[in-house]
């Protein structure tokens, strides 16, 4: 009897083992994502659920004519170019400013730009929002000290939006800046000795060397960042509240205004698929990029 | 020659690094600042770098805004229960995930992979639904359990899991060791520092958390330090900067104080988890 | 103590075959030893006692009982593995008294055990380090103190020498036999190093693609090759094959041949060759000696009379010449019939 449990548990134990996280998984990400398709589909009301009628795309075709939607698209998209532009960027030239050699002041740099990450977006919109004030604030005053024009900053809706991304890049420029560094220093010494004897120049090393081996790490940033870009909703609320003028509505601001200030549920979940579209691309790009190996190796 | 402009570009270097340094760190100092300053000295013109006489009192105005102790126990509650589910909950997962042959596992690793690249912003807007069926909104759970399956935990576990050889395992088995044992006195100890990279992630990003406690509480018993300090900016109205900063203290503090004693192990675990 | 059976055990990975419908048995307190090349078998065989890869079909017997259900660590063995599967995490008490732990064997039984095979295997002083701080031999004997603190009736070893330098291993092979003798429990041991086969084992069986090409004593086995295959694979230098008519083969071991200026009249076998190589190794010089045909010929001896290119005759007696028939069976000398053939064979030449 007692080896016939054996048995019995040596093909039923994996299952045993995933199943709490399994559980977790189902309840938490695959039901959410299938009932959010599915409102998208109705036009909900929340107090009356049997007056809760199936609409088709209707919640879709609405909110794609409304200009706050297509407001808060187009600030999405402005505003996830622009960081993974500026961010990639930067990042990129720390990283390799920072990470060729081990030096107190390279390891006291890359401490101090990653700090930011792990402080919580309220304090650093808060902050930020501090020093931007256009009256009180140290920004102003700098601008002013150096004799150049003072900005209205997150008061104006021409410059709100930029004045977030400033602050929303000065928050993670560290984190990717650590990522490549850790990039760069896994490509083993020898293959820059080997092109130091090849006689390669140091910019010809950068593009032909550098910039191959560390690709996968590059394209494994530019999704993270394209996710985290297009679901910023922290940043705005916190500094802007999506103002002014709606100039710095979001994706997801759009979805939360929904909810919580029209309570027209469908119509927000209508918002949360185009996100689940967003994000399912990229996602897909990756594996399959993964499967495919972006490698030199 | 060669030696002179070498120098010259090591100095040059090592200055603008210095001003790298500055630009990440000045707005902890600033807001350091303005958190001591008096109402005068936040709105004088020119502004106030440092403040005269220190105004500590402005940390007892921010404590007593509002249930500033009943956020910051929310916020450790939370953290603390959600970190100790996940564990009990990722660890078998990743171990069979790394370690067992079972049919249907690359299905269930392919949602273990959906859920770790779904956002909350998702998934936020059925779940607050689910959570009020089940009449749970006024207490923690809504910030708890929705987080009961660390997705990036299980991958991250499961990568290292899978360095450890069968051998060990087989002996282990040949010990006698059922599944569990395995896990636990095995296999989890082994994988330390993965752990700690893990419970670091988890820590920093519920302590930080803004957007989740944001749509799913309604009642200030429920509501979390960030939540409490973003909404002081309401109370407080935008002139009390140094108020608001006050308070942002409570927030920042802790994690700053930790970052500034084990910066270095961190970033490793930062880097770590980055690379794959 | 125990004696072990496989009854028509077969193997597959998927649908890969590994081991086909094999019966074996092997005594109880035998030192066995499994040896054959990589990818023969032989560890699959092992894993299958220990349960970690039990077969696909066919029953494991241990004791007479059949132990195809019974989890692995209910099976009274242990196991030695390749590269120890010392558990890093725990001090080296805590290693060997894993199992017993799980056996839920009280806490001054432990001690007792822990203490004698700790002592045993020399190790007492090091109860309380960390795996990451000895050295490769403590290791091994960390590896043999946790199989033997259980005292199993089988005493499992997958290759355990091959990861320690070679003065090491010889050292350890000595203490192995010697372990043995103490312990008189069945050891099954497995490798694919022959030198280590026939100096420990008392019963080795040569493996092959899958199937068991010869179980003997290692002299027997060494002298009274059942088959090409082992006559090939026991013995360094290799036996010399030679090829004679209808798909008859002859060998001899190298130390056999003996070289000389003039052919030998009385010698069986007679070719005459040009010394190719010369390997002086101390006690004795290897030759390779090529004959016109191009076959080369290794052959050993104490004396070193000759230089390379030199021009020499090599001579065998026909009772060191071993036959082997179309099948790369043997052809021994009571199956008269065949056995003229090959002498025929012989006399007509090369």
């Amino acid at each position: 009897m007692k080896n016939v449990k054996d048995r019995f548990w040596e093909k039923i134990g994996p299952y045993l083992l995933v199943a709490p996280a399994m559980t977790g998984i189902a309840l938490f990400v695959i039901y959410p994502i299938i009932k959010l398709i599915s409102m998208s589909f109705y036009k909900v009301n929340q107090l009356n659920p049997d007056k809760t009628k199936f609409v088709g795309f209707s919640n879709y075709q609405k909110m794609f004519k409304t200009a706050e939607f297509q407001k808060a698209l187009v600030n999405t998209g402005y505003y996830a170019l622009f960081m993974i532009l500026i961010v990639l960027g930067c990042s990129l030239i720390l990283a390799v400013w920072l990470g060729s050699k081990k030096s107190r002041v390279n390891s006291a740099a890359q401490a101090s730009a990653f700090l930011p990450h792990i402080i919580s977006m309220v304090s650093v919109g808060l902050i930020f929002q501090q020093m931007m004030d256009p009256d009180y604030g140290i920004f102003n005053a700098l601008l002013g000290a150096m004799g150049l024009q003072k900005s209205q900053f997150l008061r104006s809706s021409d410059s709100a939006m930029n004045s977030v991304i400033f602050t929303s890049a000065w928050k993670s420029i560290g984190y990717y800046t650590l990522i490549l560094i850790a990039a760069l220093q896994s490509i083993p010494e020898s293959i820059y000795e080997a092109a130091d004897l090849d006689n390669a120049g140091s910019v010809r090393t950068f593009f032909k060397i550098t910039l191959p081996m560390i690709s996968p790490q590059i394209f494994f940033v530019l999704i993270v960042m394209t996710i985290g870009n297009f679901k910023v909703f922290e940043t705005i609320r916190v500094m802007t509240s999506g103002g002014p003028n709606n100039a710095t509505t979001s994706l997801v601001y759009y979805i939360y205004n929904k909810v919580f200030m029209d309570f027209d549920v469908g119509r927000a979940a209508a918002g949360g698929v185009i996100l689940l579209i967003i994000v399912g691309i990229m996602t897909v790009l990756y594996f399959v990029s993964l499967s495919k190996k972006v490698h030199y190796q | 020659m060669y030696k002179l402009s070498q120098k010259v570009w090591a100095v040059a270097g090592t200055i603008l690094k210095a001003i790298l340094i500055f630009v990440f760190v000045f707005p902890f100092l600033w807001m350091v600042s303005v958190s001591l300053q008096t109402d005068m000295e936040i709105s004088s013109s020119p502004i106030t770098l440092i403040p005269a006489v220190p105004q500590w009192i402005n940390f007892a105005a921010a404590w007593s805004k509002g249930p500033f102790l009943l956020y910051l126990k929310n916020s450790l509650t939370i953290i603390v229960s959600v970190i100790a589910m996940q564990m009990v909950i990722m660890v078998p997962a990743a171990y069979a995930f790394a370690k067992c042959d079972f049919k249907g596992k690359n299905l269930m690793f392919g949602l273990v992979l959906i859920a770790f690249m779904t956002p909350g912003q998702i998934t936020f807007l059925p779940i607050y639904q689910m959570m009020s069926e089940w009449e749970v909104m006024d207490t923690l759970l809504p910030q708890i359990v929705p987080f009961m399956t660390n997705a990036f935990g299980i991958f991250l576990l499961r990568q290292y899991f899978m360095q450890v050889p069968d051998e060990l395992i087989e002996a282990a088995k040949l010990d006698n060791a059922g599944s569990l044992k395995i896990v636990y006195k095995l296999m989890l100890p082994m994988a330390k520092p993965a752990m700690s990279t893990v419970v670091l992630f988890s820590f920093v990003s519920h302590w930080n958390d803004y957007f989740w406690p944001l749509v799913m509480t309604q009642t200030t018993n429920v509501r979390t330090l960030p939540i409490g300090i973003a909404m002081l900016k309401n109370t407080e109205g935008i002139t009390n900067w140094n108020i608001i900063m006050a308070g942002n203290m409570i927030l920042v503090m802790p994690i700053l104080v930790v970052y500034v004693f084990c910066s270095k192990s961190i970033i490793r675990s930062f880097a770590y988890s980055g690379i794959k | 103590m125990a004696a072990i059976e496989f009854k028509n055990v077969t193997k597959k990975f998927g649908n890969h075959v590994v081991i086909e419908n094999i019966n074996l048995k092997i005594k109880d307190g035998s030192f066995t030893v499994l040896v054959g090349p990589s990818g023969c078998g032989k560890t699959t065989l092992l894993r299958m006692i220990a349960g970690i890869g039990p077969q696909t079909s066919g029953q494991v017997l241990i004791d007479g009982n059949d132990v195809t259900e019974i989890a692995p660590g209910k099976r009274g063995v242990a196991m030695v593995f390749q590269n120890y599967a010392i558990y890093p995490t725990m001090n080296v008490r805590d290693n060997i008294e894993f199992g017993l732990k799980n056996n839920k064997i009280p806490k001054e039984e432990r001690d007792i055990l822990v203490k004698e095979a700790s002592e045993k295997v020399g190790l007492e002083e090091y109860l309380d380090r960390k795996p990451s701080t000895l050295s490769g031999g403590q290791r091994q004997r960390v590896a043999l103190a946790r199989a033997m603190v259980k005292k199993p009736s089988v005493f499992l070893m997958d290759e355990p020498l091959s990861n320690l330098d070679a003065k090491l291993r010889v050292q350890m092979r000595v203490e192995l036999i010697e372990l043995h003798k103490k312990l008189q429990t069945t050891f099954v041991y497995v490798t694919h190093d022959q030198v280590e086969a026939m100096s420990m084992a008392d019963t080795v069986i040569l493996m092959n693609n899958g199937f068991i090409q010869q179980i003997a004593a290692p002299e027997e086995i060494y002298r009274n090759p059942a088959n090409l295959f082992t006559a090939r694979f026991i013995g360094s230098p290799a036996m010399n094959i030679v090829e004679l008519n209808d798909g008859i083969r002859l060998g001899f071991r190298p130390e056999r041949g003996i070289l000389s200026d003039e052919a030998d009249p009385k010698a069986d076998f007679s070719v005459e060759g040009q010394v190719v190589t010369r390997e002086m190794l101390g006690r004795e010089t290897t030759y390779s000696v090529r004959d016109p045909q191009g076959r080369t010929y290794m052959v050993t001896g104490l004396d070193d009379p000759y230089k390379v290119d030199d021009k020499v005759y090599l001579n065998v007696s026909l009772k060191h010449i071993y036959f082997f028939g179309k099948d790369e069976q043997r052809i021994y000398e009571e199956d008269a019939q065949q056995y003229q053939a090959c002498l025929e064979a012989l006399r007509r030449g090369l």
